[in-house]
């Protein structure tokens, strides 16, 4: 069986060995292989501090892991250029003006580069692009936060003990509420007078309520006049005409007023000459006294043989 | 002179050569199981003798490594798991653990150890001593009846083996996590099995399969290759052992990769 010159069994043993290491190699670096037909670009970023993060960690974009950390290097002074490859077909979304950070994968796990951000108008990333850095919050500077929550908190408390205290011995406004009971009692009284207030409010509120409802009632004058555009309209003008004569008797009396300073006028004349005054009053006698003397003469008429018989003929009908 | 006209006595080197022609050869061995296994006649009652030897005797010795298995590895992974608080965890990685991958590899090593030495020896003594000739002699055919019932009897036994140690281990785990935790029997295999798939039952399967296919075609062409007296019985059996072992674990790390290919499609 192990003969030397058996040429055919060495070389048909020679391809099954290479066949299966063949086979062997391919099953275990095509695992991967999905990954490596991946088309990619590298996009960069500068840190102060990359707080552990290593070359393989993964990339993240809302949540969704698009890439690995594919090197680092010191940049500058002591800054750290962290190179990412990430996939081409989330380009579209990932904006120039995006920020990176380094965040974790859960409370435990592995450091991870999170892209998050970026306006639509800048354009897309491009390849070897820098990308500007977001705050990172480190384990430390969270600490250190709680650490000044602990000692806010401690103050406050603090606080709370001597308020609690007082309250307890009866100081300040809010201990004498609680342990005065001249205070409670007039609080009482003062409820009370709320109480009494509410009462009467409410009543007026019926009253209104009572009112509202009588103008809501069809036919009444207040509703008409509420709800009646015609009587609002026929008011409205009397109102304008109301406002028009006023007016019109304003100017009259202003002219008259005007006219009763001036001498010079009728008006002016009868109200300051003394005797224009007296010959007025004269007139007015003498025709008190030919009106008087007129109406004698017409009593005479009445007798006289010509006006008797229609006089006595309206008094016939006048009886009737 | 004579050196120009010699003929060349081997095509790379004496164990090159050598090395090449075994691999071909237990190629041509393990083709010619697949064409006889299907062939009759079918000898049922060697098949199931050989269960009887493979399975059944090897029960005690799989009872207690899979046990020690999984108490060892509970206790291993508990300080890991106390550090996050998460002990509560533990029926879930054991199963994972033991279910996935402990129970088939550590069946198949312990098989690889006691049945593939044990059947190598076997059958190279029988072939030292001529007994495999003899066979052939008496129009049986020594290939069907000694090594097609052997490779079928171990590839039936082991993977039921491998489903009994992955049992005990997880009872020696349960064990283990009950004096800790106060977790009972319930809870514990409910978690345990919470997070195993049916995928992971089948790759388990399939490799306990393909262990006991590995270690049952080394063993017989071993013993049936076995040469120079009990020397040769000897280093038969031990290279059962190395090369069944060797195998082993090659094929875990090609299995595992094609399952987790077909876990992510």
């Amino acid at each position: 069986m192990n003969e030397p010159s058996d040429k055919r069994g060495i070389i048909v043993g020679l391809f099954i060995l290479i066949g299966i290491s063949i086979l062997i190699a391919g099953i275990l670096i095509i695992g991967n292989l999905h990954e490596t037909f991946k088309q990619k670009m590298k996009v960069n970023v500068l840190f102060e501090d990359v707080n552990g993060l290593q070359v393989g960690n993964n990339v993240w974009f809302s949540g969704v892991k698009i890439g690995t950390v594919n090197n680092m290097e010191f940049y500058g002074k002591a800054q750290v250029k962290v190179t990412f490859k990430i996939e081409t077909k989330v380009q579209p979304y990932i904006r120039k003006d995006a920020k990176v950070k380094i965040s974790n994968d859960g409370l435990i796990g592995n450091k991870i580069l999170v892209i998050y951000g970026g306006t639509p108008t800048a354009g897309e990333v491009q390849e070897d692009d820098t990308l500007s850095t977001g705050k990172t919050f480190s384990s430390e500077e969270m600490m250190n936060t709680l650490q000044d929550n602990n000692n806010n908190l401690k103050s406050i408390t603090g606080d709370f003990k001597i308020i609690s205290k007082k309250l307890i011995n009866g100081e300040g406004t809010i201990g004498k509420l609680l342990k005065d009971s001249s205070v409670y009692s007039n609080i009482d009284n003062a409820t009370k007078s709320l109480q009494q207030a509410s009462a009467k409010a409410q009543q007026l509120i019926a009253s209104l309520s009572t009112f509202s409802s009588g103008l809501n009632k069809k036919g009444t004058l207040a509703n008409q006049l509420v709800t009646d555009t015609v009587v609002f309209n026929s008011m409205k003008s009397s109102v304008l005409q109301l406002q028009q004569i006023a007016d019109t008797a304003s100017v009259f009396i202003s002219d008259l007023k005007h006219a009763g300073n001036n001498p010079k006028s009728s008006i002016g004349i009868l109200l300051h000459d003394e005797e224009s005054g007296a010959h007025l009053k004269a007139t007015i006698k003498n025709l008190e006294s030919s009106s008087q003397k007129l109406d004698e003469d017409l009593a005479a008429a009445q007798h006289s043989f010509l006006l008797r018989k229609y006089f006595k003929k309206k008094e016939k009908s006048e009886t009737k | 002179m004579l050196g120009k006209f010699a003929v060349k006595k081997y095509l790379f080197s004496k164990g090159i050569d050598e090395y090449l022609t075994d691999v071909y050869n237990a190629y041509r061995f393990a083709l010619q199981f697949f064409k006889e296994v299907f062939k009759p006649p079918f000898h049922f009652r060697e098949v199931i003798n050989q269960c009887y030897e493979i399975g059944l005797k090897s029960l005690p010795l799989i009872t207690l490594t899979g046990f020690i298995v999984g108490v060892v590895f509970t206790k291993q992974s508990r300080p890991s798991l106390e550090d996050f608080g998460a002990t509560s965890w533990l029926p879930s990685l054991m199963g994972i653990a033991i279910v996935k991958a402990l129970g088939p590899l550590v069946t198949a090593l312990i098989c690889a150890g006691k049945v593939g030495s044990g059947m190598g020896a076997e059958l190279g003594s029988m072939k030292v001593t001529e007994q495999i000739e003899a066979m052939e002699v008496s129009a049986i055919n020594p290939f069907k009846y000694l090594a097609v019932t052997r490779i079928v009897a171990a590839s039936i036994a082991i993977p039921l083996l491998s489903f009994y140690c992955s049992f005990i281990a997880l009872l020696g785990s349960f064990v283990n996590v009950h004096n800790l935790e106060a977790t009972s029997f319930v809870t514990f295999f409910h978690n345990g099995f919470a997070t195993i798939k049916f995928l992971d039952v089948f790759t388990s399967v399939f490799k306990s399969i393909v262990f006991a296919f590995t270690i049952g075609i080394i063993a017989c062409y071993k013993g049936f290759n076995a040469t120079r007296g009990t020397r040769g019985v000897g280093n038969a059996a031990n290279e059962t052992v190395v090369l069944a072992m060797f195998m082993i674990f090659i094929e875990e790390l090609v299995i595992v990769q094609v399952s987790n290919w077909i876990r992510y499609f």
